[in-house]
């Protein structure tokens, strides 16, 4: 049984076209990304998951049913625009929120605590919200979004302008609540957080689904052309012919390699070159990485094209408001 | 759900009552009324001014007439004021006449005293052209308008002509007294309204309160709409509660907030009568009257007339993004409360005019003006129990609007939504 299942769902705001033709499912004990540019209909998607917005047309379902908003105990929400009481202490807000997923205070107050001191931040529970750091703010929410104990938890944008360090906590986190066999869906911006992360993607761009699925389906689509060298010495090995393109960075490279049929031996002979002319510390070869495909699905539509889907779109939401 | 909307209302009460503008309110804005109604007293009391005019005349018997008798008006008014307020003797404005003749170069020095102002001003009588006939009077005054005094004057000419005609006819002077005796009505009421005057002012002042508490806390429910729109808190709340329990616990937290600032009100309003059950000043005396049904019809159209502005209110935070954009919309607030605070006067002087009894089945005028009718006036009873109905009605329709356009509202950040748009919320859902 998919946690959450969508079918086909569009979302038309009055002159654009926000979500178009989506279609995805996340399963319980799964790591979902959405990802996409800013604007891309991340939001709106997640909007329409909780019932906070209706599709115009397609079909939402979470555990399994149709939406209706009793399932939304079962559903931790962490929205993009970060809002919490400014004027509030940090506990009784906690508490509050808690109380208003349905758990009695005592416990509310109970499971705050614990979360404040597993996220290292027990030091702000007596203060007021305003006097909080962002980071802080943020981890509060993230907080709150999880005190009811939901399996399923929705993030948008959860690691934006936190600190490494924050981030990293967080993200142990959900992997921890992952393994719990819980749901968890969020959504980001930042490709290279996904890698590692997510089980599954979606990557949208204009409302539109570019690529989906699990990791290894996304990636397995690709062919392995991608070469990071770490080396010292002579670099005369980056002029092989079958090399495409080459980024340089201190002290390696990221080397595409030309399409060919015989890639896997083109590439062998790339690191006996290699060998030859310097000593390597590390050579890899790798599928491109989720911001290449991306680009890659993006870029190939030129700016004379992105234009014209602008106006197409203003065009259908027109007719869809009349 | 209900117990949603209750945690809702408990954590906006409580939020509010500990903020320092809760206290100072509380505190301060009694003071300024209280203040206001009796410093107005106090003052109206005390500014008695004595004049001085001058009354020229050939007829030099016609002057000194009008001399005796604004005396003789004098002592009238100091008797009763003298027994109206044993306790501090009144003073009342004293008129100094000269009586003096007519000559040519009078009024040019009369128009230098007046200029200098040692005169206040000078009545010039003019003797009748044909034998018979009655004088003319001019008054001159400093001030144009001094229509207080022009008055006076001319009841005071009145009875020395009628003394004059009366003494031509042969009839003796204790006659003529007897007979010129002033009138007196007396204010009877039928109904519980027996103290009129402090019964007035203790009306006012709840209308005042009411007045108050209902623009602020209804402003109060916009503003905090906005707060939690512009904090963005407003998502994590409604992935958990029903816009509708949102709305209704929030426009009951703010609510509770006013009733408790009506409720210390109100209590430091007994206290203070209790203390001292006539409070003296200058001379008037003022009760501060309030019975238990006028505190009850208080309460009513206070409840009901907070949920009528405050649900308008939620419908426009909802629809604003900011408060500059809500104090464009706020005068759907305004006017018609503006309205009813003009309605103060007529139905202060009459409460059960057709004007009254019509504007106070209005559902937007109701609160306000038909507690006034109820406290001052003889509505019937069918009045009374229309303008409920009435008043309830429409905060049902207006709840249901309102909670439509919260609803999709809320979630509209950025552009404020046209007139179309809105018509197209209410059909949404």
């Amino acid at each position: 049984m998919a946690i959450v299942q969508l079918d086909h769902i569009r979302k038309v705001y009055d002159t654009k076209v926000a979500v178009e033709d989506l279609s995805l499912s996340v399963d319980a004990g799964m790591m979902f990304g959405l990802l996409g540019p800013n604007g891309s209909g991340k939001t709106s998607s997640i909007r329409m998951m909780i019932g906070m917005t209706l599709p115009d047309s397609g079909l939402v379902s979470l555990f399994g049913k149709p939406f209706t908003r009793g399932v939304l105990w079962r559903v931790g929400y962490l929205p993009e625009e970060r809002g919490l009481y400014k004027k509030m202490n940090v506990l009784e807000q906690l508490v509050f929120l808690g109380q208003l997923r349905g758990i009695s205070e005592a416990e509310a107050r109970r499971r705050s605590r614990n979360w404040c001191e597993k996220l290292q931040i027990t030091e702000a529970m007596p203060k007021k919200t305003e006097d909080l750091s962002k980071g802080m703010q943020q981890k509060i929410q993230f907080i709150a979004s999880l005190l009811h104990n939901p399996d399923l938890i929705i993030m948008d944008e959860p690691f934006s302008g936190l600190d490494p360090v924050s981030a990293a906590l967080l993200m142990d986190t959900l992997v921890e609540l992952r393994s719990q066999g819980k749901a968890v869906l969020f959504s980001t911006h930042r490709m290279d957080q996904v890698e590692k992360l997510c089980d599954a993607i979606a990557l949208i761009h204009r409302g539109q689904l570019v690529v989906s699925g699990t990791m290894q389906e996304v990636k397995s689509a690709y062919p392995r052309n991608r070469v990071q060298i770490s080396f010292e010495g002579d670099d005369g090995f980056l002029r092989h012919p079958a090399i495409a393109s080459v980024k340089r960075y201190p002290g390696q490279v990221e080397i595409t390699m030309r399409p060919s049929q015989t890639l896997t031996e083109d590439t062998q002979l790339l690191l006996a070159e290699a060998m030859r002319c310097a000593r390597l510390t590390r050579f890899e070869v790798s599928e491109p990485t989720l911001e290449d495909i991306f680009i890659e699905k993006v870029g190939q539509s030129s700016p004379e094209d992105l234009a014209e889907l602008a106006m197409r779109q203003n065009a259908v939401g027109g007719e869809a408001d009349a | 759900m209900l117990s949603r909307v209750w945690l809702i209302a408990r954590r906006e009460y409580r939020e509010r009552v500990r903020t320092r503008g809760f206290v100072i309110t509380t505190i301060l804005i009694p003071l300024l009324m209280g203040g206001f109604v009796f410093g107005s007293i106090f003052l109206g009391s005390k500014t008695v001014s004595d004049r001085h005019i001058a009354v020229v005349s050939i007829d030099t018997e016609l002057a000194l007439d009008l001399q005796t008798e604004l005396e003789r008006e004098q002592r009238q008014r100091d008797d009763a004021a003298a027994s109206s307020a044993p306790a501090a003797a009144k003073k009342t404005a004293r008129i100094f006449v000269d009586a003096m003749n007519s000559g040519p170069e009078v009024r040019g020095e009369l128009n230098q005293e007046l200029e200098s102002g040692d005169l206040d001003g000078y009545l010039w009588i003019t003797p009748a052209a044909v034998a018979g006939g009655r004088p003319t009077f001019a008054y001159t005054s400093k001030s144009g308008g001094d229509a207080a005094m022009r008055g006076t004057l001319a009841s005071a000419l009145d009875r020395v002509l009628i003394r004059e005609q009366l003494a031509h006819r042969g009839v003796v002077a204790t006659e003529m007294d007897a007979m010129l005796q002033p009138v007196k009505v007396a204010a009877v009421e039928r109904g519980p309204h027996t103290d009129t005057e402090s019964a007035k002012v203790s009306v006012s002042v709840l209308f005042f309160i009411m007045y108050l508490v209902i623009m602020l806390y209804g402003m109060n429910v916009a503003r905090s709409i906005i707060e939690e729109k512009t904090s963005r808190i407003f998502e994590v709340l409604l992935a958990a509660v029903r816009p509708e329990a949102m709305m209704a616990g929030k426009i009951i937290g703010v609510g509770a907030v006013g009733l408790t600032q009506v409720g210390i009100w109100l209590t430091a309003g007994f206290v203070l009568a209790a203390a001292s059950a006539a409070i003296h000043l200058g001379g008037d005396t003022i009760h501060i009257t309030i019975s238990g049904m006028q505190i009850v019809f208080f309460l009513i159209y206070f409840i009901l007339g907070y949920l009528f502005y405050s649900s308008i209110a939620a419908a426009l935070g909802a629809m604003t993004n900011s408060e500059q954009e809500l104090q464009q919309l706020n005068m759907f607030l305004m006017i018609p409360l503006l309205l009813c605070f003009g309605m103060l006067g007529p139905l202060l002087t009459a409460p059960d005019s057709t004007l009254a009894r019509v504007m106070a089945l209005i559902p937007p005028f109701t609160p306000l003006l038909m507690y006034m009718r109820v406290s001052l006036g003889h509505p019937a009873v069918w009045e009374v129990a229309a303008s409920i109905v009435l008043l309830s009605v429409s905060i049902c329709g207006i709840i249901w609007v309102t909670s439509r356009i919260y609803r999709v509202g809320v979630l509209m950040y950025g552009k404020r939504p046209s007139v179309r748009e809105i018509l197209r919320w209410l059909k949404y859902s």
